[in-house]
């Protein structure tokens, strides 16, 4: 930060990325339909009226039972994947990798595209369940990337040492590996958790006649009287963003205070 | 000696491979009940793969492995009556120092209080009493390394090893452990196996070593042996310094050897210096650089005389380096002294008589 010209891009940047997050709550409690300075009045109207939104809870509903379903499917398969690469060798393990971590860098709109022409084909109905199925599918590299660095990290003689001490494979896993891995799998629950909260493309494709809260939120932007109250809605999205923000992180701390590791960063 | 005690444990003509690599190229050897037994060698040797064969960590390709009688091809690693301790010590950084120590127990069916019991006492034998509470990874390197052991030794195995285990200490704290670990050794009665490629380690703790090179044991004998009847150049090379002269072999009968090397004239030795099968061709003496004696005014040599040149020369306070040259010889040897109080350090270039005997020479064919 020597040149003054380089703080003030810092700042400019800085400024671009938060102000409209701030702009939220400001405009949920403010006492007008029209979103525009200067300010009206302090209400609380905005978050009663979506408070008694029976579709939004329905969204609501379903994103809860699709998000937390992927973050905990994604988080399984990424444990075994992430396991069998960092411990054993098998043929054609790096192509095998590299078709699991695919879905990363294919465009969202293909896989939501091909997921649909296989499911109409085959017949299966579009609903939260095939959201889920569509989720986890891009989820799961995530969920790989985070859990094999926490699998490498791992020391390899701590189960050695353990099975060496008449511990089986599997008590090996959960008296040794799973609390040592804790911090990792608590940041990919977290982190497929809201992905797939985020996820329009396939949430919007998929669901058939479901609504899911992205949609849903999208949907009413197009009627003017109903912005203030899905500002009021992400307002307490973000607040729930960060209260579970801190608590991963207060895991993630604790975990490394805990086992005496350095502390490498983490993602926050 | 002891060698009255049964084997504890057994290799029969061990081969592993890694793919094509062959890591372990005929291991046949034993190693006795109680016994400090030391693999030594250079990294890479296989050293530890052999090490891992015993606990079962590694599969063997071909042979067998034995422990106590047993053949253990078909006993996995939680079974055997081994216990090891790591390199990297492998303590479980979410546990306590107790933890730690009992986690083995964890099968057992004792109660609860016996328990605890056997990790007090386990902890106290290793020095560690009342650390019990504490965080494992909060210890020290040496205190890791306690932890490492008591949680090895609680199970009261059959044989415990131990894998570089002070390598990553600082000299002083591997010397202390060293001292440690031999007395730890004699009150439990355990075959510890260790693995070292430092040779003075190898040299101080253990009862008996196995110098391997790739893959295979080159000799296997006690400390003393090892240093002053080594097998090969090679093993004479690992363990300590060896000087090396060539020579001619004169005349072979079945228990003398006559033998002559420039710088030493002629001279007899018996067939327990002689290593290797003759081969005609290429033979040399070596000795190690403390069996020669620089001769000061005055004094008189216990057996042979040699004249030569001082060509360099390295104080050390309590011992002196001389590198001389052997009248008649080419390349210069080293002599090691103790330094005497009140006598002169030789500068280089003196000309000096030196003292040697046969006894303490070796020949290798
Ligand atoms: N899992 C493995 N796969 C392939 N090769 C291996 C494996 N483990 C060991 N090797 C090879 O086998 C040889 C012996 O290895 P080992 O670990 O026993 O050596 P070491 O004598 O213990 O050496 P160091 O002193 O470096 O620990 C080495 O050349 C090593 O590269
Ligand atoms: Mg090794």
């Amino acid at each position: 930060m020597k040149s003054p010209g380089l703080r003030a891009y810092a700042i400019g940047y800085l400024i671009f990325l938060y102000a409209p997050i701030l702009l939220l709550p400001v405009f949920a409690f403010n006492d007008s339909k029209v979103i525009a300075f200067p300010l009206s009045g302090f209400t609380t109207g905005w978050f009663v009226e979506m408070w008694s939104d029976a579709q939004l809870f329905n969204a609501l509903k379903n994103s809860m039972i699709i998000s937390m379903s992927t973050s905990v499917l994604a988080t399984t398969f990424g444990i075994f994947a992430a396991r069998a690469t960092t411990r054993f060798s098998f043929p054609a393990k790096g192509g095998l990798i590299g078709l699991i971590m695919l879905p990363l860098v294919l465009p969202e709109m293909i896989v939501a595209m091909s997921l649909l022409v296989v499911l109409l084909a085959v017949g299966v109905p579009l609903s939260i369940f095939t959201v889920i199925l569509g989720h986890v599918l891009i989820c799961t590299p995530f969920a790989v990337a985070i859990l094999s660095s926490a699998f490498q990290s791992l020391d390899k003689s701590l189960e050695e040492a353990a099975y060496d001490l008449g511990e089986t494979p599997l008590s090996t896993f959960r008296l040794i590996i799973l609390p040592l891995v804790m911090p990792g799998i608590i940041s990919s629950l977290l982190i497929c958790f809201t992905i797939s909260l985020d996820e329009f493309i396939i949430s919007y494709f998929l669901a058939g006649a479901d609504t899911v809260l992205s949609a849903y939120i999208y949907g009413q932007f197009r009627f003017p009287a109903r912005v203030p109250a899905m500002l009021a809605l992400g307002t307490i999205l973000v607040l729930v963003s960060i209260t579970l923000l801190t608590i991963a992180e207060y895991f993630r701390r604790r975990g490394i205070a805990k086992t005496g590791g350095k502390d490498t960063g983490g993602f926050l | 000696m002891t060698t009255t005690k049964p084997t504890m444990i057994e290799f029969r003509d061990v081969h592993k491979y890694y793919g094509d690599y062959h890591a372990l190229r005929g291991i046949t050897a034993s190693i006795r009940a109680g016994e400090f037994f030391s693999l030594l060698g250079p990294s890479g040797c296989g050293k530890t793969t052999l090490l891992r064969t015993i606990a079962g960590f590694e599969g063997i390709s071909s042979g067998a492995v034995l422990l106590d009688g047993k053949d253990m091809s078909n006993v996995p690693a939680n079974k055997r009556p081994t216990n090891m301790v790591f390199q990297s010590y492998a303590i479980f950084p979410h546990l306590s120092v107790e933890e730690n120590v009992g986690f083995g127990l964890r099968r057992d069916s004792r109660s609860a209080a016996d328990k605890a019991k056997a990790v007090a006492e386990a902890l106290e034998m290793v020095g560690l009493k009342g650390y019990g509470k504490r965080a494992a990874h909060a210890l020290s390197g040496g205190q890791r390394q306690r932890v490492a052991l008591a949680r090895a030794l609680i199970l009261k195995p059959k044989v415990l090893l131990l894998d570089e285990p002070l390598s990553a200490l600082d000299k002083k704290m591997r010397e202390q452990m060293q001292v440690e670990l031999i007395r730890l050794q004699r009150q439990v009665g355990i075959t510890f196996v260790l693995v070292t490629h430092d040779q003075e380690e190898a040299l101080v703790m253990s009862d008996r070593i196995a110098v391997m090179f790739e893959g295979e044991i080159a000799q296997l004998a006690d400390p003393e042996t090892l240093y002053r009847r080594p097998h090969s150049r090679k093993v004479a090379d690992f363990i300590g310094t060896m000087n090396f002269l060539p020579a001619k072999i004169l005349s072979e009968a079945a228990n003398v050897v006559e033998v002559e090397a420039p710088g030493f004239g002629r001279f007899a030795l018996d067939a327990g210096q002689c290593m290797g099968a003759a081969t005609g061709q290429g033979a040399s003496v070596g000795f190690r650089p403390e069996t020669l004696t620089i001769l000061f005014e005055g004094q008189q040599p216990t057996d042979r005389e040699s004249m030569a040149t001082v060509e360099e020369v390295v104080y050390y306070g309590d011992m002196t380096y001389y590198d001389v040259r052997l009248d008649g010889t080419e390349a210069p040897v080293r002599i090691s002294m103790r330094n005497v109080f009140g006598r002169p350090v030789l500068d280089i270039k003196t000309r000096t008589r030196v003292a040697w005997s046969p006894g303490a020479l070796v020949l290798f064919r």
